[in-house]
């Protein structure tokens, strides 16, 4: 078998209760890395922003986009930091710093 | 880092919060499952990055210092990685995680485990993770 990370959705648990329902709810992720954690919740949220500065991770989260979310644009992933992220619509309900500061 | 947090309160609506996620400076603990059964065999370290986390918990302390955020529940939860041969492991740690290590005690305690005959066996990584929720404090 292979490495399994997290394999009790743990983290998808304690973003869950900590962050609230997210029905409805714009997200920011800062530090998205390979959308480990983004895929766990980004069904919930009407729309998820996650950034994260490693281009080579922003590709693979890309590239796994699970098929349940196949309205690409509720989704959508830059390789910025935040630093440098100038987002069109400033304005989120919920950010998410994932393992990034 | 407070650059960070004082950008991410431009970017949130009145209302919003921040959910930080982050380990703190600490090992991970490594446990070896046989069956039913967590045998605790020692700790992987990253001090590379506990001067990060370190960084990140003052940053943290210095945006509430200065009254743009205030922490509004806090916690941890136990992040596990599964593997299931010391080789597995030491892939896995050269690839995603290449500046831990594990000392030589409890790298023969995983060895000595794994060896044995049972089949449902694995090695356990678990790290403590720290979240908080934190909510921006209007400008008076």
């Amino acid at each position: 078998m292979p490495v399994r990370t997290d394999p009790e959705d743990s983290e998808a648990t304690a973003l869950f209760d900590f962050a609230g329902d997210l029905a409805g709810k714009r997200v920011l992720e800062i530090g998205c890395g390979d959308g480990r954690l983004t895929w766990r919740y980004a069904d919930r949220a009407a729309r998820v922003v996650a950034i994260d500065p490693d281009a080579d991770e922003i590709a693979i989260a890309q590239e796994d986009l699970p098929p349940s979310l196949a309205r690409r644009d509720r989704v959508v992933f830059k390789a910025v930091s935040i630093q440098d992220f100038e987002p069109v619509e400033p304005v989120f309900d919920v950010v998410i710093l994932s393992w990034a500061l | 880092m407070v650059h960070a947090l004082e950008k991410i309160r431009r970017l949130l609506r009145p209302g919003g919060v921040l959910v930080d996620i982050h380990p703190p400076p600490e090992p991970s603990s490594i446990d070896v499952r046989i069956g039913g059964q967590l045998h605790p065999v020692g700790w992987l370290r990253d001090t590379d990055d506990y001067g990060d986390y370190e960084a990140a918990d003052a940053a943290l302390a210095t945006i509430v210092a200065r009254g743009l955020f205030t922490v509004e529940r806090q916690g941890a939860f136990s992040f596990l990685t599964h593997v299931d041969t010391p080789a597995e492991l030491r892939r896995y740690l050269a690839e995603e995680w290449e500046n831990a290590s594990i000392d030589d005690v409890t790298t023969a305690r995983i060895e000595e485990w794994m060896s044995t005959s049972e089949r449902d066996k694995e090695i356990i990584l678990r790290e403590s993770v720290r979240i908080a929720r934190l909510a921006p404090i209007p400008k008076a």
